[in-house]
């Protein structure tokens, strides 16, 4: 493995930050810095070289983005995916754990420049749209609460950026502040200014469920938004999310087309966005430095127009980690973006023989 | 609606215009296959239960085994015959049905039906009845006394799974034992059990109501499976064991159920079967094995443990496993995976993929090929499932001894051991696997193709389905009394 030369790192950051800034960029400048992201990572991060020799696949016939190969996400669990050292990086973001016990994996970030910068230039854009302030609602802990959470992060960062002092997160070590938050968006409400509520999604339903059973509703101002995140994969119900929005808009008021769903990853250093949930399959696109494919899981190769696939991202902002990713969520493409269906559920053996899914299922506790 | 490419079913008695048909389109958007599943009222159902009571009492019971047999022989020839009809219509629909290559159902047909031909059929009878007439009539005791095999009037099947022909086994049997049958056909292969019942009528025309081929949707609480477990003897049923405990629930108590659960196999190899000339051609068997129905068999192998210290390695076996396996998919090909089924087997080698990062006793081969993987682990590992479709493991061990500790977890799901060993070993290590609950050992390239009359999961094909009646010799004895002479 090659010593990291830091001049080249900081100008490899550097070329990141100025590509993010750009207001729009060419196929060939996209192509051209992951290639370099790419043999950045090939020379410093030994696992993942590991990983590409064993797929055929080095900086050296690598020419396209496409054919960069795709980590399974599963790999930063059973990996250190870090082209420096782990006990050097400033922030290290870990998985829930939800598909595999309790294995996290861990994402390193040396420094929060870049994830910051994509971030907040992507929030800017797609959920402030011109607001420069305002007052929000935070539905999930505070970084100092879960250090390692990528979202609590994410939502210290909108707080601490673009929202008003009378701001608050709405979820403690004590749980959910609900009297508080009634009292906010109370206020909101008569004040006639606008509320951002934001949050996971499941907690948006234990705040239903609270509201539901005090025979709450409100009717948020014009410009007020709801955003939910991380929908209700190994939540303790599953909710359909047509129902989930109709009741969201219900309950603060709130057109659909103004209740957002940001679409992220622990493993991921940029979100993806869609306009509103007026209709169901909402369309998620990212910003000009992440793309997306749908790929056959097995071969790796792209999958014909129209049809179901599994999502591989490259984002430039994992400059250190890896910079294409194999999800195990299942999208098909649309004009502009993606429209997720779900995760990649196993499927029942067709023959005689056991298989593995129906094994880990009989054995589960 | 559009008229389908196949009726399923065989509903003696009842005019298709007064059954429901469910539409399933199978196949893939290239090759679509619409077939219509008939679905039938509970009183239609226990009107073809009644007839078929009646005419497996005037028609089956009243037939010696040996012309059943003879019936079932005719059968055999005409679907291993290129230019019969059904044979045709099979070759056509059943890999358009499965997903299957043509050429492996093909293949694979031939070596199947070759087991149901009148000399192998009397062998299977003659295993579970050394003495076949006492299917026929009451035949003697050694002991002393009188006894009797009957079938069940209405034994009930209800098959599971797209392994064309499955079906055929537990139908088959049914006939051995002169039992009127009602089989319901899974929806991933509602073919077969179909055309082989129009066959046999179409040979044994007073066989006519002596069976039917029915369909009703599976899971839930399906009233019609209840409805239907009621009016039988028998039930035998195929299933993962999720499916067949929810069936279980509504057999009644005093019904026999027999159930048949999926099943996990895996190969052992002697390092004294390892020479350089046998390795090759051992890897190329067990290739077929994975291969054949694509590892979705109850006897298709998931693991392999191959002995260290023969003059081929274990590891040198798994690179000709591999290149075995990319060879044998020119002629049979791997099935379209869903996306579901692809992203099953994605995640297995992936895991595999990642740990050989780490881990230098793991070795991927084959990689995300459609052909195939292999995984070959340098320390041993205890036996578990794989993802199906040609992914196999193969582990490296000092010893055949410690086979049978690595895979007697798996006692419930055991099922076939190929083996390849030196007649000194092959007892020793069967009776250890035995032991650890498998009920099949054959040769590396037998494992998909049971012989006949084997005990399939270790039970009794024929005399599980049958009730014997003994006429003791007291009666006998006592009936002395009653002579109109004098003795």
């Amino acid at each position: 493995m090659l010593a990291i030369d830091q001049t080249a790192c900081d100008l490899l950051v550097a070329d990141v930050l100025g590509f993010m800034a750009k207001p729009q960029v060419s196929d060939e400048a996209f192509n051209a810095l992951a290639l370099r992201l790419f043999a950045h990572q090939f020379a410093h991060n030994m696992p993942f070289q590991r990983f590409c020799h064993s797929r055929g696949k080095t900086p050296r016939v690598v020419k396209d983005w496409r054919d960069i190969p795709a980590v399974p996400i599963n790999a930063f669990k059973d990996l250190t995916l870090s082209c420096v050292a782990p006990q050097t990086c400033d922030r290290v973001f870990m998985t829930s754990g939800t598909t595999r016990g309790d294995v996290k994996g861990s994402h390193y970030h040396p420094s929060m420049a870049v994830y910051d910068a994509s971030m907040l230039r992507n929030f800017d854009q797609h959920v402030m749209r011109g607001l420069k302030r305002v007052r929000m609602g935070i539905l999930f802990p505070d970084e100092h609460l879960l250090p390692n959470s990528s979202l609590a992060h994410y939502l210290g960062l909108a707080l601490a950026s673009f929202a008003t002092p009378d701001s608050a997160h709405y979820l403690n070590e004590e749980g959910l502040q609900i009297d508080l938050l009634c009292d906010a968006l109370l206020d909101a409400q008569c004040a006639g200014e606008p509320f951002f509520l934001l949050g996971a999604s499941f907690s948006f339903v234990h705040v239903m469920d609270e509201l539901k059973a005090r025979g709450l509703t409100f009717k948020l101002p014009t410009d007020s938004l709801l955003l939910d995140t991380g929908g209700f994969k190994g939540q303790s119900r599953d909710v359909p999310v047509e129902a989930f929005y109709q009741q969201l808009s219900a309950t603060f008021g709130v057109s659909a087309e103004r209740c957002l769903n940001m679409y992220g990853m622990t493993e991921l250093s940029s979100q993806f966005y869609d306009a509103g949930n007026h209709t169901t399959a909402s369309v998620k696109s990212g910003p000009h430095w992440i793309r997306s494919r749908l790929v056959e899981p097995l071969t790796g190769q792209a999958v014909a127009p129209g049809e179901r696939g599994v999502l591989a991202h490259t984002d430039l902002a994992n400059y250190n980690s890896v910079v294409t990713i194999l999800t195990e969520d299942v999208g098909v493409m649309q004009d502009h973006g993606f429209v997720l269906l779900g995760r990649a559920q196993g499927t029942q053996a067709k023959g005689c023989s056991l298989a593995v899914d129906a094994f880990l299922k009989a054995s589960a506790p | 609606m559009t008229a389908s490419d196949f009726k399923a079913g065989y509903l003696p008695g009842i005019a298709d215009a007064d059954v429901t048909w469910h539409r399933v389109n199978m196949g893939s958007p290239d090759a679509p296959l619409r077939v219509d599943m008939p679905l039938i009222s509970a009183g239609q159902m226990a009107a073809l239960a009644g007839r078929i009571r009646c005419a497996s009492q005037a028609h089956l019971k009243t037939m010696q085994v040996s012309e059943i047999v003879r019936v079932l022989d005719v059968a055999t020839a005409r679907l291993l015959d290129q230019g019969d009809v059904y044979r045709q219509a099979l070759e056509r629909l059943l890999p358009l049905a499965t997903g299957f290559a043509s050429e492996m159902v093909r293949l694979n047909l031939n070596a199947y039906l070759h087991t149901f031909r009148a000399l192998q059929l009397q062998r299977f009878v003659v295993e579970d009845f050394p003495n076949p007439k006492l299917l026929d009539e009451f035949q003697p005791r050694v002991k002393g006394g009188w006894s009797k095999a009957y079938g069940p009037d209405l034994l009930l099947h209800v098959w599971a799974g797209n392994v064309p022909a499955l079906s055929l086994w537990s139908f088959v049997s049914g006939l051995l034992v002169k039992a009127g049958s009602i089989g319901k056909v899974s929806s991933a292969e509602p073919l077969f059990a179909s055309l082989y019942a129009r066959l046999l009528v179409d040979i044994e025309p007073r066989w006519s109501d002596c069976f039917a081929v029915v369909w009703w949707p599976s899971g839930g609480a399906s009233h019609a499976e209840q409805h239907a477990f009621g009016l039988a003897d028998v039930v035998t049923a195929y299933g993962g064991n999720a499916a067949l405990q929810a069936m279980q629930a509504n057999v009644p108590v005093t019904t026999r159920f027999l159930a048949h659960g999926h099943k996990l196999s895996f190969g052992v190899v002697s390092a004294s079967a390892l020479c350089a000339g046998t390795g090759p051609q051992l890897a190329h068997q067990l290739a077929l094995d994975v291969a054949r129905y694509d590892q979705q068999g109850c006897y298709s192998p998931h693991m392999v443990y191959v002995q260290r210290g023969g003059m081929v390695s274990p590891l040198e076996f798994a690179q000709y496993l591999t290149s075995s396996l990319a060879a044998v998919s020119h002629k049979l090909p791997q099935r379209g995976l869903s996306l579901e089924e692809a992203g099953q087997v994605s995640a297995w080698c992936n895991a595999y993929e990642l740990e050989a990062v780490t881990n230098a006793h793991v070795t991927v081969m084959g990689g995300h090929a459609v052909w195939g993987t292999v995984v070959f682990s340098e320390r041993s590992l205890p036996l578990c499932p794989g993802p199906l479709n040609r992914r196999v493991l193969v582990v490296a061990v000092d010893s055949l001894d410690d086979v049978a500790a690595l895979v007697e977890q798996q006692r419930d799901f055991l099922q076939t051991a190929g083996v390849a060993a030196s007649p000194e070993e092959l007892l020793v290590l069967s009776d250890g696997l035995g032991r650890a609950g498998v009920t099949r050992v054959c040769a590396l390239g037998a494992m998909t193709q049971p012989a006949a009359g084997w005990h399939h999961d270790g039970r009794f094909s024929l005399l599980d389905l049958v009730r014997m009646v003994d006429v003791e010799d007291s009666a006998e004895r006592s009936g002395e009394q009653f002579t109109r002479y004098e003795i």
